[in-house]
């Protein structure tokens, strides 16, 4: 089931900007909608929208946090990350590169989050991680 | 919808330019699991008999693994099927890299193409939409040029690409499918299949999750396998191994192969890591498999030590899903940057051709997975047109000058290039060994070493009988990746079904050429466990961990929410090869045909080195193999009805 949008909408958009999958229409001053079979549950268009107009999959009101400054980053542990690269394939905003450390015996590439103003805090890479080497952390202004 | 699966396949008509979604229901995925099996459901109801594999009867399919992006580790493997060009017969070929889960994340187990498109084109799917494209602006370049135009094209994040090369246009029946910039889908020549399609590329940029049943117990089971990936001691020495080899070959005994010892290695150094080990030992073919160790000895392959190759290497990978990393990426004299040969490519353009020039075999390496040409069997190929060259059937009027004496590392650079291009006479090599006896005629048939047309991996049927069997009996024939001796060792099947025969901690090497019953069982749960792999989305590394490690079973039944028993998915496993064998029996193919040629045999044995003496009886083993399966065992034909059936 995907995510909703109730009647507070008032078409401002800001979600269809963050939503990652094009997974909002609607036009502008107008309620938006989601388009059920091309939401993923990322809950962007949630934690952006300053009306609270955003059900999640429980039909649960989505909390916004104010400033995306705030929004949870992923944080990684290097030593238990296998360097599996399940995380970039997770993430749909493509915001991990590997990370190679150039004079030294270790030639495999770790994952770091290089584009950290891409991210939308959905969190998939902490979920998909098979080994808990990342965590989603608040993040003071 | 279920768990761990997408629940649908997708169909594009590439001459109408029409594509459908098709739902699978749940038990098609419960009888078949995804990839290969996925496959082979569709293809045995849907190709027609005797269909041409380069005509628009053919379908080509591209699958991912059930397992694939639930979090379990080494499940990253990407499948296509097809009827192969090259054998005749069912085709398959798998491949790592990061492909696997793009299938997924489109929201697809499969993608299907039938038909044959009027122009060049290539399928792209983003933002929830696919559609054909033209390919104009890629045809003709080869695979990396092509991945990275496709890519910079792409409107999506992360776009996947998996495509052809001029080899796959040309319709080389040795040709593969390309992703990663050089991890190539190689066997069955399905790249061909591809380019006769007019099929360049695939470009998927899906986001779509995946489902899993239970994540907490797939993850605590991924832990545990983990620790086993992980333990890697300092103390391995590339220098070791030829060594380490030689008393493995000399010794009377074996102790029961550990995959540990693998695992170890192939972290460390990638599968170059075997080069000289497997020589020394005598798994390793040599000269167009009539030379021994001996003709290629330690100070001949230092060239090609593990070292040689771990010295250039710039960047280590993983594919996805990985926590081993084998892949390597390798700078030579700054000129050359490429993916780091595998063993399989540095014995077939190195020692099968005798050739221990370690600067031409990267410059080879990186020719072939840019042309999209099976390294194997370009290798193997070319060891048969150096048996022609030396025995008088090819002359330097045939070969453009080109002078083909065993070792002629710049003579292979140049027929390779010939071959890539299907110039002169390239166009006779470039599809394979058996085709070019065809066309040369004579008495070269004698050098033609193949199973049913595909040329053989780098595992000698001498050293250890399972890879003979198993090249002669596969659906696919010429496939050293399903089953062996040591590779049933490594798997530790029994382990899991108690029913399957234990192999004794220590025995003599001459029992290994002694074939009862029990290896026969071996044989055929090898080929069982690997259609469960292969439906997974496994990596055939990952299972050297044996099942105890690698816990297949287990995940599986994590990830969907089943409760199979690991006899139940032997069982899958039996029901997909069965459906394998339908197939090729429904083309025509006579199983008994494809032995391999008498020399892979040891007919007449061979007088000196490690495999000295030596003579395996094929037709006795694959009598055991196909009573094992429950079908006739004259014939290798399974009883109707095949589909559905164990």
């Amino acid at each position: 089931m995907a995510f909703f949008i109730t009647d507070r909408c008032i078409g401002c958009a800001v979600c269809t900007r963050v939503c990652p999958v094009g997974a909002i229409s609607g036009l502008r001053n107008k309620a938006h909608r989601v388009i059920e079979q091309l939401c993923f549950d990322c809950g962007a268009c949630g934690r952006i929208c300053p009306h609270g107009a955003v059900l999640d999959a429980e039909r649960n009101r989505v909390r916004r946090i104010r400033f995306r400054k705030k929004w949870p980053k992923p944080v990684i542990v290097r030593e238990k990350c296998i360097s599996c690269k399940i995380c970039l394939d997770a993430c749909p905003t493509a915001c991990f590169d590997l990370d190679y450390t150039p004079g030294t015996d270790d030639t495999i590439g770790y994952p770091i989050l290089a584009r950290p103003r891409q991210c939308i805090a959905c969190g998939f890479c902490e979920t998909e991680c098979p080994v808990d080497a990342i965590h989603m952390v608040k993040q003071a202004l | 919808m279920g768990f761990g699966y997408m629940g649908q396949v997708l169909w594009v008509n590439l001459r109408a330019g029409k594509m459908t979604a098709e739902k699978v229901p749940e038990r098609v995925y419960r009888q078949y699991l995804c990839g290969t099996g996925l496959g082979a459901h569709f293809l045995y109801d849907r190709i027609p008999a005797n269909a041409d594999p380069l005509g628009p009867d053919n379908i080509l399919g591209f699958l991912s693994g059930i397992l694939t992006g639930t979090g379990s580790l080494f499940t990253g493997r990407w499948m296509v099927v097809g009827k192969s060009p090259l054998t005749g017969t069912w085709g398959d070929a798998n491949c790592g890299g990061n492909f696997a889960p793009a299938i997924k994340r489109c929201g697809f187990d499969g993608i299907f193409f039938t038909g044959t498109s009027p122009r060049p084109v290539y399928l792209c799917i983003e933002k929830g939409r696919a559609e054909l494209r033209d390919a104009g602006e890629v045809w003709g370049r080869d695979t990396v040029d092509t991945e990275v135009f496709l890519k910079q094209t792409a409107q999506c994040k992360h776009p996947r690409v998996a495509c052809i090369g001029p080899a796959g246009e040309k319709l080389s029946l040795i040709a593969g499918i390309v992703n990663d910039g050089g991890r190539i889908a190689a066997r069955s020549g399905l790249g061909a299949v591809m380019g006769s399609k007019r099929l360049k590329a695939l470009v998927l940029g899906g986001s779509a999750r995946i489902p899993v049943y239970d994540r907490s117990t797939v993850r605590a089971l991924t832990l545990q396998c983990n620790e086993a990936a992980s333990f890697q001691p300092p103390f391995v020495s590339g220098e070791m191994t030829p060594h380490l080899g030689a008393l493995m070959r000399v010794l009377p005994t074996q102790v029961s192969t550990d995959g540990m010892l693998y695992k170890i290695m192939l972290r460390k150094w990638g599968t170059v890591s075997m080069n000289q080990m497997f020589i020394e030992m005598g798994d390793a073919p040599i000269k167009n498999w009539k030379g021994s160790n001996e003709d290629f000895g330690p100070e001949k392959s230092a060239a090609i030590s593990p070292d040689a190759f771990a010295g250039h290497t710039i960047v280590k990978y993983h594919c996805y899903s990985c926590p081993l990393g084998c892949g390597g990426i390798c700078r030579k004299d700054g000129k050359v940057e490429t993916h780091r040969s595998e063993y399989e490519t540095v014995l077939s353009l190195g020692g099968l051709v005798m050739n221990n020039n370690a600067d031409s075999i990267f410059i080879m390496n990186e020719m072939l997975n840019r042309a999209g040409m099976d390294t194997i069997s370009a290798g193997g190929t070319m060891a048969f047109a150096m048996e022609c060259w030396e025995n008088g059937l090819l002359s330097a009027k045939d070969t453009g000058g080109i002078d083909l004496t065993w070792g002629n590392s710049a003579g292979l650079i140049a027929l390779l290039e010939k071959m890539i291009r299907r110039e002169g006479i390239g166009d006779m090599l470039a599809d394979g060994t058996r085709q070019a006896a065809r066309r040369l005629g004579r008495n070269s048939f004698d050098y033609a070493m193949h199973a049913g047309g595909q040329e053989i991996g780098m595992h000698d049927g001498r050293f250890d009988p399972g890879f003979a069997l198993h090249n002669c009996v596969e659906p696919t024939p010429g496939r050293h990746t399903i089953g062996s001796q040591l590779y049933y060792e490594m798997f530790q099947l029994w382990k899991r079904v108690p029913d399957l025969p234990d192999v004794n901690f220590l025995y003599f090497k001459d029992s290994k050429y002694e074939f009862d019953e029990d290896k026969a069982r071996a044989a055929a749960a090898c080929s069982c466990f690997m259609n469960v792999l292969n439906g997974a989305g496994g990596c055939l590394f990952g299972a050297f961990l044996g099942v105890h490690r690698l816990p297949v079973f287990e995940w599986l039944n994590a990830a969907t929410g089943w409760t199979y028993t690991p006899e139940a998915y032997m069982a899958t496993g039996k029901r997909i090869q069965t459906l394998k064998q339908a197939f090729n029996i429904k083309h025509g193919i006579t199983p008994s045909a494809n032995v391999m040629n008498a020399r892979t045999l040891g007919r007449p044995p061979m007088e000196a080195g490690a495999n000295a003496g030596r003579t395996i009886d094929i037709e006795t083993m694959m009598r055991g193999y196909w009573r094992q399966l429950g079908w006739d065992e004259q014939t290798g034909r399974p009883g109707p009805p095949a589909k559905g059936a164990g």
